[in-house]
């Protein structure tokens, strides 16, 4: 196939050579200092005046390269290397002579100066060569891994006596060998299914599909086990909630705008169906993009109009009070690091300080989102049936429609007539209708589904960049076009309408090198706990470099050919040797790789609370397998559904899931935090709904038609683990049931806590209030709680 | 294995399961930062221990003069010159037009008098208060950006009107909890949320353990306070047989595994959480007062938040944010402030004498503002009864205790009280000066985020040193 790989072909390179000699010259501590102590000083302080982009270069001297520092300026040399007091630089700095004073506003702070003066002190070290202008990065910027073409790397060739099952695993092995590890041996049968469901649906599997599995002696039994679970319909709640962690997805606005706007987006799960139903369908990615940036503008949304829900991912996040700037800054982040793994906002206030991604690129893509609305009626994207319930649904929506637009116009002559209750009234009335229409659209089932679209305004408009940031501070006008760093020289122009569709097409493009990288290593990451490239949204400078970057390469290019499948490449990793490892440790190989980056065994990972949750549920046989369809209202999070379907509320999140290291919906968040938290244990000690959960598994017929207490221990182990407990294990839990047994008839006493005082609206204490006395708690039986300590107890929570 | 092997492995998985945290974090300890940034593989033990992601108590690179921040946010934005910045000028205006502002003077419907030693002049709505006043730092010459209630409250609590980590999440990173029993950052409201919601106590792109736990006060039940904290069924010494069955299992599970610390630190949150059900519900159990203390508070909703947070700063809870609000005087000014001054006045001043008698005070940074302020003129909204308009450019905030000189005015603002003038302080020299007297680089107390490290002050910030005991 032949592509053109236009990448970065337009910088210019000046002294390359030089500068690649120059940061070879300097230490990697040298090469540190300069970076986090001398240049943000120069940037910040010296720029303005000293360097090529100057509105006016002062005094001669230019700041912004080493050449620039060593030459000096009209007064001369500035910096004698090696001695400070001998600079005329440091003398400016400490402002010891009132002719010679610099930065002429501000004096440094006295650690910056003590930092130039060690700068100098050292012989100046310094990476920087000259350049011509912004338009121009030194060469580490334009080679960086991230943004070069996806290279065609041959399958390595290694001795491996059969390991490898794959190409992948041939990449994996050979990484392996250059530092003298080996491949765990393969986790045993049940290991491996409870990792592959967990992996794909989010579920712990059946003992029924942990025994078909261990029945099936087959060679291919595993892949049998991938195929089924792909083609779940669980398969796109897993993933899909993956995707929404990018999506930043939220059920609520955050922050309303002010008076007309409800707090609730009725029809945010139009696009988390959207997401499910895509993963599931097996959607190829290249038009999961399309969709999501511009599903609008591609004919396939009038045969298929619920594909108009995709434009959720630019519509979900918050409205900020409205503040078009903050809107449009959060749809440039959202689709450049989903997509990109760039972070472009940063270029919001001034050029990116890592990348090459100028200022103006940001306002270019400000122009594409400046140039869109969000219709005030949003299409329906699902046949309307003209039932009772649609009926009366319809009935008291116009009747607060009616009752909105009426107050909508007495608003203004009431602010005129200066009546100040009637106007603050009227306009509480009409937050509260509002709210109503807004509620009555996310709860009736009736209610048509409506999608959350982006629409092009009539024209087109480019944006100015903001200097500084500042929309009260108007620089040029820029073109509404890609980022010049993955542009060929002479980037066109968008025309089309806002350029959304130009711009979607350029991400999806196969000659945009990041798109599917960034895409395989969210799938990676999720398989085995890190990505080749260990922060998920941003594979700028500032990101570590991949642990297997051919293998990485060689996946994207699988990706690609094969139609961008998500499910293949899921495949593909799944039947790897790779990826069927045990999770053993073994002390020689934690020394030489102990964060275990090379793969010499499957990491022990921590169950998101998605699947802990759902898990407990599925444990308990009171999963509610439903899929789709409108958010569950529900805070403490207790409901039988999967917790996918549970209402988001980016303002108020509930307790529980912050606890949990749920995604924060204000921010892409291709990998979320893992904290141990008291919460969480609290969480499994205490909620009603893990005390439930144990009290269900002892009721199961299945276990009380049990006789002996070790086979209902195995009950308990198989439901709960998918596996038999061993020997010690048994004694173990034997032991606790048998003395709980006992202990059962002499203690009853539950270590009461008072309540507190109440206090009514006047301040004054409360008498015991009737409806609040608590109930005398029934305590667990032997059997109840050791049940619930095995829900507590580690291997509950992880999957090896 | 021999020992020393098992040890060598176990620091080094305890090391690089931190190793996310460690590459992020900046504290303004120089070994730290410098190898947190080349993203060196081998730190110093106890580098390794400083930067981890945990509650543990840590010292702060510079001397700390304070120990703990108690935020006291008056929402709503309370009028500075009804309060603590008095106007004369304002009295001889009354009804006139004042030069460069639009509609008129508007006097304090209230009296100033001098109290204390120091002769600061003091609003009769604050009776009390007046009478700690030596005790009592008031910065005048406070200033935001943009005078809307939601946006001005986030900036004040997050230093940003973006989504970034509130003071309180900086400070426990920062510092970490004296108590492992408790959180270590409790934000306490008497009902719903203020504006701005979570974002105002958020850990944002800080690890999720530096959140605050945000607690409304005026719920019925002790269990309601925190999520799952009493087991409906099981009584405690059950609860910590089945606790120990517990540890045992994890033991047998992680035999084969690679000693993971994240399954380790599970056993230490387990201890942690069993022990907070009595712990934490002890704090905010007011019973356990003597009379004459729930008396000297106050026994109302603002007086029980403060004996909350003085039970808490006990405990060594290291930052409670207490939202008294309900400042948002447009009208009736008059009759309202009062009230609102009423909440706070009597809780807060036995607060102080509460912790001075204690020891707790020197220790204990107290702060006590808005939002915002106000303008000096009428509101044109006010009507017959009239109040006062947002004003961005002056609002009084309050130190105490925490290392800060007692009985002192700091800056000042113009004659009419419309805009700061002489040493202004902005909401990111206040947060600087905050982490200053916690024993902080406000420049150095970074993380790194995106590829960027980001800080409390975003790029400025200067240190109040005057204010300094």
């Amino acid at each position: 196939m032949k592509r053109f790989l236009p990448l970065l072909l337009s910088v210019v390179f000046l002294s390359a050579n030089s500068g690649r000699a120059l940061a070879a010259d300097l230490t990697p501590s040298q090469l540190e200092f300069f970076e986090s102590k001398i240049r943000p000083i120069l940037v910040d302080n010296c720029y303005k005046c000293h360097s090529v982009d100057a509105e006016k270069i002062k005094g001669g001297l230019l700041l912004d390269s080493r050449d620039g520092v060593l030459k000096g300026g009209d007064s001369g040399k500035v910096i004698v290397p090696g001695d400070p007091e001998a600079s005329l630089l440091i003398k400016a700095v400490r402002y010891g002579d009132p002719d010679l004073q610099m930065p002429k506003n501000k004096k440094l702070p006295d650690d910056q100066i003590a930092a130039l003066e060690q700068w100098v002190k050292m012989g100046a070290p310094d990476p920087r060569v000259a350049t011509a202008s912004s338009k121009t990065w030194t060469d580490n910027k334009t080679n960086h891994w991230a943004w070069q073409p996806i290279k065609r790397v041959p399958v390595p060739e290694v001795d491996d006596n059969g390991w490898s099952k794959t190409p992948v695993d041939k990449f994996i092995f050979a990484k392996l060998a250059e530092k003298g590890l080996q491949p765990n041996p393969p986790a045993d049968k049940r290991t491996l299914i409870r990792r592959a469901t967990f992996d794909l649906i989010g579920l712990p599997p059946t003992p029924e599909e942990v025994q078909a599995f261990l029945d099936d002696s087959s060679p291919d039994a595993f892949a049998k086990v991938v195929d089924r679970l792909l083609a779940s319909p669980h398969y796109g709640e897993r993933w899909g909630r993956h995707w929404l962690d990018v999506a930043r997805y939220s059920d609520t606005k955050g922050q309303p705008r002010r008076n007309d706007e409800d707090n609730v987006n009725p029809f945010a799960w139009t696009y988390r169906d959207y997401v499910i139903r895509s993963f599931n369908e097996d959607k190829p990615y290249n038009r999961f993009v399309l969709e999501q940036i511009a599903a609008d503008r591609l004919s396939t949304s009038r045969q298929n109009p619920t594909n108009l829900a995709a434009l959720g991912f630019l519509t979900v996040g918050d409205h900020f009070m409205g503040m078009q700037n903050d809107i449009i800054n959060d749809r440039i982040d959202v689709v450049a690091k989903g997509f990109l793994a760039l972070t472009v906002t940063c270029a919001r206030c001034h050029d990116h300080k890592f990348d090459p991604i100028p200022q103006k690129d940001y306002y270019s893509f400000h122009g594409i989102f400046a140039s869109c609305v969000e219709p005030k009626l949003e299409p329906v994207v699902s046949p309307i049936k003209v039932t009772p319930a649609f009926e009366t649904y319809h009935e008291q929506r116009d009747k607060l429609a009616f009752e909105q637009s009426n107050l909508e116009t007495s608003l203004p002559k009431l602010r005129k007539n200066k009546d100040q209750e009637a106007f603050k009234e009227a306009r509480r009335t009409l937050q509260r209708v509002v709210h109503d229409i807004a509620m009555l659209d996310l709860t009736n089932t009736a209610a048509p589904m409506h999608a959350m679209v982006l629409e092009d305004t009539v024209r087109g408009h480019d944006s100015p960049v903001f200097l500084r940031g500042d929309p009260g501070n108007r620089g040029e006008l820029v073109p509404r076009r890609f980022l010049q760093m993955l542009s060929a020289p002479n980037r066109p122009i968008y025309t089309n309408g806002s350029g959304r569709l130009e711009l979607a097409m350029a991400i999806a493009s196969k000659n945009n090198p990041l798109t599917p990288r960034v895409m395989i290593n969210r799938i990676w990451e999720h398989h085995f706990g890190e990505g080749f490239v260990p922060t998920p949204d941003d594979f700028g400078m500032m990101s570590e470099p991949p642990s297997h970057p051919e293998l990485l390469d060689y996946l994207a290019t699988q990706f690609m050919n094969n139609g961008w499948s998500v499910k293949k490449i899921h495949r593909l990793i799944m039947l790897s040797s790779v990826y069927q490892e045990s999770a053993t440790g073994n002390p020689r190989f934690a020394e030489i790789d102990p964060g275990n980056r090379l793969l010499w065994r499957a990491n022990t990972r921590r169950l998101e609370f998605e699947p802990l949750r759902d898990s407990l549920l599925a444990i308990g046989g009171m999963l509610d397998t439903n899929l789709y369809g409108r958010p569950v209202q529900n805070r403490a999070l207790d409901s039988n559904r999967r917790t996918i379907y549970n209402l988001v509320d980016r303002a108020n999140i509930a307790d529980v899931l912050v606890n949990f290291d749920f995604a924060n919906p204000d921010m892409v968040t291709g990998a979320r935090y893992q904290t141990t938290v008291p919460q969480q244990a609290l969480y499994l000690m205490n909620n009603p709904l893990v005390i439930n959960l144990a009290k269900k598994l002892v009721a199961m017929p299945d276990f009380l038609d049990r006789t002996d207490d070790e086979s209902k221990l195995q009950f308990l182990y198989e439901r709960i683990y998918q596996r038999l407990p061993e020997p010690v294990e048994t004694q173990l839990g034997l032991e606790f049931v048998t003395s709980t047994q006992l202990l059962d008839d002499s203690t009853n006493a539950l270590a009461a806590i008072p309540p507190p005082e109440q206090l009514n609206a006047k301040g004054k204490p409360v008498k015991h209030p009737v409806n609040n006395t608590p109930k005398k708690p029934v305590p667990l039986t032997a059997w109840q709680e050791y049940a619930q300590a095995l829900l507590q107890a580690n291997e509950a929570s992880f999957v090896n | 294995m021999n020992p020393d092997e098992h040890k060598q492995v176990d620091l080094e998985d305890r090391f690089l399961t931190r190793r996310q945290f460690l590459q992020r974090a900046g504290m303004g300890f120089g070994a730290l930062s410098l190898a947190s940034l080349l993203g060196e593989g081998l730190l110093s033990v106890a580098n390794a221990q400083e930067a981890e992601a945990t509650l543990l108590p840590k010292t702060p690179p510079l001397p700390a003069r304070a120990k703990h921040v108690v935020h006291i946010f008056a929402q709503g934005a309370p009028s500075h010159v009804d309060t603590w910045d008095y106007k004369p000028s304002l009295a001889k205006y009354d009804g006139q037009s004042i030069p460069g502002m639009e509609g008129v003077a508007m006097a304090s419907p209230f009296t100033f008098s001098k109290k204390g030693k120091s002769g600061i002049e003091v609003s009769e709505v604050f009776p009390q208060m007046g009478e700690q006043v030596d005790d009592l730092c008031v910065i005048k010459s406070m200033y935001t950006d943009i005078p809307a209630h939601e946006v001005a409250t986030i900036m004040m609590n997050t230093g940003s009107r973006l989504v970034r980590p509130s003071i309180g999440s900086w400070v426990l990173y920062g510092l970490g909890s004296e108590n492992q029993n408790m959180p270590g950052f409790v934000s306490l409201r008497p009902g719903g949320p203020p504006p701005g919601g979570t974002a105002n106590w958020q850990s944002s792109f800080l690890p999720g353990i530096y959140q605050g736990v945000s607690i409304n006060t005026k719920v019925p039940t002790l269990n309601q306070l925190i999520e799952n904290i009493r087991n409906p069924n099981t009584p405690l010494p059950e609860q910590r047989r089945q606790l120990d069955l517990v540890h045992k299992l994890n033991e047998l599970h992680s035999q084969n595994l690679q000693k993971e610390a994240q399954l380790e630190s599970r056993l230490e949150a387990f201890e942690m959480a069993f022990k907070m059900q009595t712990e934490a519900t002890d704090a905010f159990d007011l019973n356990k007062e003597p009379q004459t203390v729930r008396d000297a508070y106050g026994r109302t909703s603002q007086g029980n938040q403060l004996l909350i947070t003085r039970r808490l700063i006990e405990r060594g809870v290291r930052f409670v944010q207490v939202w008294a609000g309900g400042w948002d005087h447009h009208q009736d000014l008059e009759e309202k402030l009062p009230d609102r001054a009423k909440d706070i006045d009597q809780p807060l001043a036995a607060f102080i004498r509460d912790l001075k008698q204690r020891g707790l005070f020197d220790s204990t940074l107290i702060v006590w503002g808005g939002e915002f302020g106000r303008k000096p003129v009428r509101d044109r909204n006010g009507g017959e009864n009239p109040g006062r308009d947002h004003n961005a450019k002056a609002f009084t905030t309050i130190l105490a205790g925490g290392g800060v000189r007692g009985g002192m005015t700091y800056g000042a603002t113009d004659e009419f009280g419309s805009a700061s003038v002489t040493d202004k302080v902005h909401v990111h020299d206040l947060h600087a000066t905050i982490l200053a007297l916690l024993g902080f680089d406000h420049t150095k107390l970074t993380y790194r985020y995106n590829g960027r490290d980001f800080r409390l002050t975003e790029t400025s910030g200067e240190i109040i040193k005057a204010v300094f005991a």
